[in-house]
């Protein structure tokens, strides 16, 4: 089901903010995009992070392969499409293409070009060398440029560093409630909204903290506890159902829309120290060991944090965790890694479940067997 | 609880299977059609009556893909963790399992120490690597599936069939057709295919002997033969291949009772 309440209330939100004279930059990549570049320039970042259905992905047969990542094809989709629910989409001025996958840059250029949204260009290193993270500088530096460029105001070191600031507090906070011991759906839909309207949500959230806090005895969990890594659950994916329906609870989400975002948090010591603001984004690129990008050592971190998460929680609660690798189809960058990636944890006593799936109506029936087959397994 | 009853509703065929103290007393097999409930239920009633039970006397465990619908369940289980139990129910020393069902084919692996599964693999929602293939592929060639493994065997040359994809080995078969292959050595081709595709998802988790073959497919000789070459050890099948998950669900009705 559409979380209608959602998508409206995110339009209105991104029409009161045109009408307060911002700019809305959409994009698809879910890592180091520097949003905070965004916020003050006078931009609103809006990421595309919703689920797909065969509609959207058949629509984008049109431009692209089947063989794209089902989360790509159903964005472009959204566009081709343009159903009723995300109108909202329409308030996008610029379009950002950059790299975090092949299937992002391919979709971003496409939705581009073919639905005439004027581009932003902003690609990130694969390597760590001196090399690339001078190469990244200038990538931040062109995209500061054209920012001001399109504003016509230049943003001042200030601004920079007190959105940085703000977006430091708000990934704080969300920390905070992922510590919270919450049913894994309900979970799930605070942290896509956080994601969805960015530090605005920042009051709410520590309403809701609170009211968690309040009421802490009231969530009885009887099903298995569950990681959730791989790819992210974007919003109205049925496949959050399924898994709660087959008997698992989410107690962690190791991926974008999860602790992959809000750890990634620049340092108050390094915010004093630097003098150049864009240096934080290098940093932050140089030292992110909680990303999804595609960097030496990628793979090696994710299994070290999974382990870390598994005996961490083990040893607090007594109970022992299995993990859903969630894999949309096509989408390379986890899929390639999967076999490597099971067989090391499953090294280590930790059942793994690689849960393969597009967003057809056809495959919900498999999906269900698979999940309670492997609950039923460990 | 005098009797218990497992009910396997695959896509194509529901299988109902009465078993007690540990042993198959009796079973029925019956096509799934558009309304499997009703055909359960039929099946259901039929298996009670003939073995002079009453209701509140059988406990009855679903599975397969209509577990979830059949309302004359009292539990459900998912046909991976039934297949294996049921494999079990033959070969005690099952070590890992096969299926090749009609919509889906799945491998399974078994703890030699627990008899619990330890991995599995089930196929997407392709059909390349099911009974689905087959029979697509027979009728491109006009051969009743039934006789179709048999067509296979009395090949001395198969065809190469390079496609896995159902709808471009179609056009495939079609065109060797055209350049004058032989039909036993083009059913021996795909045999060949089907086996290929199935025996590389069963290698992913590790399969080893003693493999149990099940399913409706597990009929198919050629399928076998091609499935032990591609594996490179012997494989064995149940007297009754596609009730392999329907008798796992009602032993496991069976323990969860005791
Ligand atoms: S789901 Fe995977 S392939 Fe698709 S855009 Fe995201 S990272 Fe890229």
């Amino acid at each position: 089901m559409e979380d209608l309440e959602l998508l409206s209330d995110f339009s209105s939100f991104l029409k009161e903010k045109k009408e307060e004279g911002k700019k809305i930059i959409g994009f698809i990549s879910h890592d180091n995009i520097p949003e905070e570049l965004f916020d003050a320039g006078g931009f609103i970042p809006l990421r595309l992070m919703f689920g797909g259905n065969d509609d959207l992905m058949t629509a984008s047969h049109d431009f692209l392969p089947p063989s794209t990542c089902a989360f790509a094809q159903s964005c472009i989709g959204l566009f081709s499409l343009k159903p009723r629910s995300y109108k909202f989409l329409e308030f996008i001025d610029y379009f950002l293409v950059s790299n975090h996958c092949v299937s992002d840059i391919c979709a971003s250029e496409i939705i581009s070009k073919y639905f005439n949204i004027p581009r932003l260009n902003f690609y990130i290193s694969y390597t760590k060398t001196n090399n690339s993270l001078t190469y990244l500088k200038l990538e931040l530096q062109d995209l500061k440029q054209n920012l001001e460029s399109i504003m016509g105001s230049k943003i001042e070191n200030e601004d920079l560093l007190n959105s940085i600031k703000k977006y430091n507090n708000f990934k704080k906070k969300l920390l905070e409630f992922n510590k919270l011991y919450v049913k894994g759906s309900e979970k799930l839909k605070i942290i896509q909204k956080a994601l969805l309207f960015g530090p605005d949500f920042h009051p709410t959230l520590e309403n809701i903290i609170q009211k968690y806090k309040e009421n802490s005895n009231d969530f009885e969990n009887t099903s298995k506890d569950v990681i959730l890594t791989g790819c992210s659950i974007f919003i109205n994916d049925y496949i959050i159902d399924l898994i709660e329906e087959g008997g698992a609870n989410i107690v962690f989400y190791d991926t974008w829309i999860g602790n992959s975002y809000f750890s990634q948090i620049i340092s108050d010591d390094l915010i004093e120290a630097e003098k150049d603001p864009l240096n934080l984004f290098v940093h932050r690129f140089n030292k992110n060991i909680y990303g999804d990008h595609s960097v030496p050592n990628f793979l090696e971190n994710k299994i070290a944090q999974i382990l870390d998460m598994y005996h961490q929680y083990k040893q607090k609660t007594g109970k022992k965790l299995a993990v859903i690798n969630h894999i949309i189809k096509f989408c390379d960058h986890i899929s390639i890694m999967s076999s490597f990636f099971k067989n090391k944890l499953q090294d280590q006593g930790i059942p793994v479940l690689n849960l393969e799936r597009d967003y057809s109506k056809a495959n919900k029936g498999q999906l269900s067997t698979r999940i309670e087959a492997f609950l039923e397994m460990i | 609880m005098k009797a218990f009853i497992g009910i396997d509703i695959g896509s194509l065929a529901t299988k109902i299977v009465l078993i007690n103290e540990g042993k198959l007393v009796d079973h029925r097999t019956e096509r799934s059609t558009y309304n499997f409930k009703k055909v359960g239920h039929n099946l259901f009633d039929d298996i009670l009556v003939k073995n002079n039970l009453k209701r509140s006397e059988v406990y009855v465990m679903s599975t397969g893909y209509g577990r979830n619908t059949i309302d004359i369940a009292d539990d459900r289980i998912t046909e991976i963790t039934a297949h294996a139990k049921g494999a079990q129910y033959f070969f005690p020393d099952a070590h890992s399992v096969i299926d090749i069902g009609g919509q889906d084919s799945k491998a399974i692996l078994i703890s030699k120490k627990t008899g619990n599964v330890v991995d599995f693999q089930m196929n997407d929602k392709c059909a390349a690597g099911t009974g689905r293939f087959l029979e697509v592929m027979a009728h491109a060639l006009e051969v009743p599936i039934n006789e179709f493994g048999d067509l296979a065997l009395g090949s001395r040359k198969p065809a190469s069939i390079s496609s896995t994809c159902t709808v471009f080995a179609e056009s495939e078969v079609i065109s060797l057709f055209a350049r004058g292959a032989s039909k036993e050595d083009i059913a021996a081709g795909i045999h060949k295919s089907i086996s290929r595709r199935v025996a590389g998802m069963a290698k992913r988790i590790g399969v080893a002997p003693k493999l149990i073959f099940c399913g409706g497919v597990a009929k198919n000789n050629a399928v076998k033969k091609y499935l032990v070459a591609e594996l490179g050890f012997e494989i064995v099948s149940p007297e009754y291949p596609q009730l392999t998950g329907a008798i796992g669900a009602a032993l496991i009705a069976q323990e969860n009772n005791n």
